[in-house]
């Protein structure tokens, strides 16, 4: 075997895993494009099968206009969404960035107690304190208010949020903040102008989850929230899913799967180059 | 976690130096206060109410009695909780193994610097950023016979003679939602260890190599060990994600075909929400809690574990 | 959770009591009314109309039709339930067993026609005596065959079948077409639509599936034995498309896609077929029994007013209209029945003559009474769903209906 073929060769073999990477990498975005395509076939075609998936009769935004027409229409519902998705992110955010700092660096009475309590959220059925937070919420006079559904889920948010906030924290040397402590920047300060850029990663990997959990959350919504004009979106899909008419409408599934699916591929590829660092510094070491 | 190293710290320190120490761990208590308060008002409360309500007869509609643990007693011959329950550790089995299959492989593969790495890693992820919901509804869609892609395309094919109804015998349909949940979760999975496999010194896995260690030895004694903490934390999300696993059977199969796939969350969806015994339904829901718990017990050791060793 | 409760009323009383004087006497009210979703824009026209002419605003919330039940049942628990509810008639007794609705006996019988109404809604809508739900939208089974298929198939395509042999020879023929042709459609695992489009042939056969004001679950009979085994061997017969099997109520209306020949449909599904699927010709008939005789289910919507409503006038005002002439001819082009019979005649007048048929069917058609609708008949997971679906696509139906007609039974009585 001449030198040069067994270069060739092991080139080869270098490009294999590439190869076998491009082809899985294809079927996973398959199911996503297919949506995305066949979401503007006209009408007529809706109901045939996607094969191919994009548009044969010509380029139609019809299942779009039937999705409009549900209830308070798309836009008012992806308002109503982004705003919940958005507050969810803010206090996430905000809370675990505290409740991170405060577990990593300081050793306060039930501190172990606490850490444990807020792990225990992940394992409750979120399904079988649906009544009791919803007469929780009543009393507080939040039910069938978007800022009520905000705060439960920025609840569900805390346990994957702190423990992430509280690895990054531990990620960070402690002298950085010794030397900051010497140079007279003390607390809330310390916290916001030394830290924060510090665990920024771990900032975007909760920023990134609150939002995709947020988005796309149905049953919290659609029993907290009552009033058609409140509705997010999930609880707007449940309704396209039932079907207004008595049979289904495939384009407006198509496109509600689009119009909930873009925001979040968006969030996710804007943030993405902070989120692996977020990950690397919060789970492993 | 270090409850041991605490005290013998505080005691070495002097007195004063003791009072400042003890006045800053309360301002870390402060920082904590939103979080512990969202859990209080949004999470130990609700419990506690559910594991009031357990306690009693207690219809959607109507005024409760209570009862006592008749709930929990009638629990151990509810045969059909206890078959959505193997069902759901049936499925947490199946579905962790498929998850881990895909994502480790993957892992492997985006993990060393290569050609287009990092959009194949981007690639592998998108489904996880698309909702459970969401997802199940798409594939709702792409299962069903006639309208979809799966049946109409393996028809076209020649695989089948005419469309089948993928969704309508159980083996199908279990596997299409196994698949179904493996695209959505294995990327999320495969970060997960790949951020583990890239925290393994470069140089044991160098020194193994000189030793004439083959890959798949070097993966068995070096790899896995090394990452133990990660596989640790990629399970327990994995595991206690699929014991709670409700949207996608909900969506896709409403616990169809034949009841066959009603998970232990279904089971109480339906006695809380279909039949309205709250009071039931939040009986099952403490002893699935309880399970849980038990279930994660040894996996939080390995969590536990990896605090004191640092 | 007992104080929590008992205080939210408090502080809702004290609400009731200080937000009124606070409001400009002049102001007009917003009844808000929930409703399901499936159900078409019946309630939103009238609702419109009604703003347009009076001073008084009602607002219709539409809710998807799976979780409806969930929804008011857990609103109703927090005190936080709407004054008023378009809620399916089937579960009129559930809610009013439950001391959660309102009784409006006095007011119904002060109505001169009174007499007029449904009686299918107001069977379902009494409770011990007492009246808690009136009729509001009217709904009925029927059988519709697709006219262009039955000319293609060389059948007569102004006749419907009769009798379950020519239902099946229709439907054979229509098959035979080839293609993605098939001969019959139902949602195979849905049981409200099973009870809404199945019982009416164990009832035209002269079975029923309940008995002893839904206190006895007779499932186990020869008359529900035969209508199973009529399903069994159109499927069989590969005359049922393989998606039926699964189907838990999306694609209910199959009919619309052109390649189904028989189906059966509701009342208010004959509009939107003429309105949205104008390509479709369609004709209906009464679902027959074996051998002649036919059956109905006679649904829709009865209104309930949540116990402890403030503005029970207002709903009163708004059912006035409802019942008016205007009203039930509102009702009627967007796609209800009539709920008054005396007045029926008129308000249908100029409507398709395929809603004559619907009309006809409240006549034989029949109701099911049970205070636990949603756990036997409407859960998918529900002994009347699972019975059907395995007894029409299982191998060994008998058994399926004996587990069935046990399952059913204990449920009943667990509840009592």
């Amino acid at each position: 075997m001449s030198p040069r073929r067994r270069h060739g060769r092991s080139r080869m073999v270098a490009a294999l895993p590439t190869l076998v990477g491009v082809i899985v990498a294809a079927t996973f975005l398959a199911p996503l494009a297919w949506a995305v395509l066949a979401s503007f076939r006209p009408a007529a075609e809706a109901a045939q099968p996607p094969l191919p998936p994009w548009p044969t009769q010509g380029f139609s935004l019809d299942a779009y206009r039937t999705l409009d027409s549900a209830s308070g229409g798309l836009w008012l519902h992806a308002a109503n969404s982004g705003l919940v998705a958005g507050a969810t992110v803010v206090l996430s955010v905000v809370v675990s960035l505290f409740a991170g700092y405060g577990f990593s660096r300081y050793r306060f009475p039930l501190r172990n107690t606490c850490f444990v309590l807020v792990m225990t959220t992940m394992m409750v059925p979120f399904q079988s304190i649906l009544v009791p937070l919803f007469i929780l919420l009543t009393h507080l006079h939040l039910q069938n208010t978007l800022t009520g559904l905000t705060l439960v889920y920025v609840t569900l948010q805390l346990p994957f949020s702190i423990f992430m906030m509280r690895n990054a924290f531990d990620a960070v040397p402690k002298e950085i903040e010794e030397a900051a402590r010497i140079d007279g920047v003390r607390d809330l300060r310390l916290l916001v102008r030394v830290l924060l850029p510090l665990v920024m990663p771990g900032v975007a990997t909760v920023a990134i989850f609150a939002f995709l959990n947020s988005w796309n959350e149905f049953l919290a919504a659609l029993i907290f929230l009552s009033d058609e004009n409140k509705f997010t979106l999930p609880v707007l899909m449940t309704a396209v899913r039932a079907g207004r008419f008595g049979s289904i409408d495939w384009g407006a599934v198509q496109a509600g799967v689009t119009v909930m699916m873009i925001p979040c591929l968006v969030v996710f590829l804007a943030l993405q180059r902070f989120y692996i660092r977020g990950l690397t510094a919060g789970a492993v070491k | 976690m270090s409850v041991t190293s605490l005290p013998t710290a505080a005691v070495a320190a002097s007195r004063p130096k003791g009072r400042r120490r003890r006045r800053r761990d309360l301002v870390g208590l402060l920082y904590v206060l939103p979080a512990m308060a969202l859990v209080l008002v949004f999470f130990i409360v609700p419990i506690g109410m559910t594991a009031w309500m357990s306690l009693h007869n207690w219809p959607l509609l109507g005024l409760p009695r209570f009862i006592g643990l008749r709930n929990y007693e009638r629990l151990w011959s509810d045969a059909g909780f206890w078959a959505s329950l193997r069902f759901t550790l049936v499925y947490t089995g199946v579905a962790t193994v498929a998850i881990f299959a895909v994502a480790f492989p993957l892992a492997l593969l985006v993990e060393k610097p290569r050609p287009l790495a990092s959009l194949l890693r981007t690639a592998f992820f998108l489904p996880v950023v698309v909702g459970f919901a969401t997802a199940a509804l798409l594939w709702v869609w792409l299962l069903n016979t006639d309208s979809g892609l799966f049946s109409p395309a393996l028809q076209a094919l020649g695989i089948t003679p005419q469309r089948i109804n993928i969704l309508g015998t159980f083996d199908t349909a279990f596997a299409a939602i196994v698949a179904m949940v493996v695209w959505k979760v294995a990327g999320f999975t495969m970060i997960l260890l790949m951020t583990g496999l890239q925290g393994i010194p470069a140089d044991i896995v160098e020194a193994a190599r000189i030793d004439h260690a083959g890959p798949l030895q070097r993966f068995r004694f070096i790899t896995l060990p090394l990452m133990r903490r990660t596989l640790g934390l990629a399970l327990i999300l994995c595991i206690t994600g699929s014991m709670l696993a409700f949207d996608q059977f909900y969506i896709m199969v409403a616990g169809g075909p034949g009841n066959q796939t009603l998970t232990a969350v279904y089971w109480i969806f339906n006695q809380s929400f279909v039949s309205f015994r709250l009071g039931y339904g939040a009986a099952l829901s403490i002893v699935l809690l309880a399970i849980l718990l038990v279930l994660s017990l040894g996996q939080l050791w390995l969590l536990r574990d990896r605090e004191d060793a640092r | 959770m007992h104080s929590l409760k008992s205080l939210l009323v408090a502080a809702t009383a004290l609400a009731g009591l200080v937000l009124p004087t606070l409001a400009l006497p002049a102001s007009a009210e917003t009844l808000t009314i929930w409703s399901r979703s499936g159900q078409g824009d019946t309630l939103e026209a009238v609702a419109k109309a009604y703003d347009d002419t009076h001073a008084d605003k009602v607002s219709i919330v539409t809710l998807p039709v799976d979780e409806f039940v969930q929804k008011y049942a857990t609103a109703i628990a927090a005190g936080t339930a709407p004054d008023a509810v378009s809620l399916d008639l089937i579960h009129t007794p559930a809610f009013a067993q439950a001391g959660q609705l309102e009784d409006l006996t006095d007011w119904a019988k002060s109505l001169p026609y009174f007499e007029a109404l449904s009686p299918a809604h107001l069977s379902v809508g009494t409770y011990h005596g007492r009246i808690y739900g009136l009729p509001l939208t009217t709904e009925t089974s029927v059988l519709a065959w697709n006219k262009d298929l039955f000319a293609r198939a060389g059948l007569d395509p102004e006749k419907g079948p009769k009798t379950w042999a020519e239902w099946k020879a229709d439907a054979a023929k229509v098959t035979a077409l080839g293609g993605d042709s098939r001969g019959f459609y139902f949602s195979g695992a849905c049981g409200g639509c099973f009870i809404f489009t199945f019982t009416p042939l164990i009832w035209a056969s002269g079975g029923d599936i309940l008995a002893d004001e839904g206190a006895k679950a007779t499932l186990d009979t020869p008359q529900l034995r035969g209508a199973v085994d009529f399903y069994r061997s159109l499927v069989a017969g590969g005359m049922v498309p393989a998606s039926a099997r699964t189907d838990t109520g999306p694609d209910f209306l199959s009919i619309v896609g052109g390649r189904i020949g028989l189906q059966s449909i509701g009342a208010s599904q004959i509009g939107v077929l003429i309105n949205k699927y104008p390509n479709v010709h369609f004709g209906v008939t009464l679902i027959p029994g074996p051998d002649g005789g036919t059956s109905s289910f006679v649904g829709g919507n009865n209104i309930v007013v949540t116990k402890g409503a403030k503005s029970v006038k207002a709903v009163e005002a708004f059912m006035a209209y409802v019942y008016s002439l205007e009203g039930q001819r509102l009702m009627v082009s967007h796609g209800s029945l009539p709920a008054r019979s005396d007045i029926a005649a008129e308000a249908m007048k100029g409507q398709d003559p395929r809603y004559d048929v619907a009309v006809a069917a409240i006549k034989v058609g029949r109701t099911p009474y049970s205070p636990v609708f949603n756990d036997i008949i409407n859960s998918p997971n529900g002994p009347w769903a699972q019975m059907v679906n395995a007894a029409i696509f299982g191998s060994d139906p008998a058994a399926a209906i004996k587990d069935g007609q046990a399952r059913m039974q204990d449920i009943i009585d667990a509840a009592r």
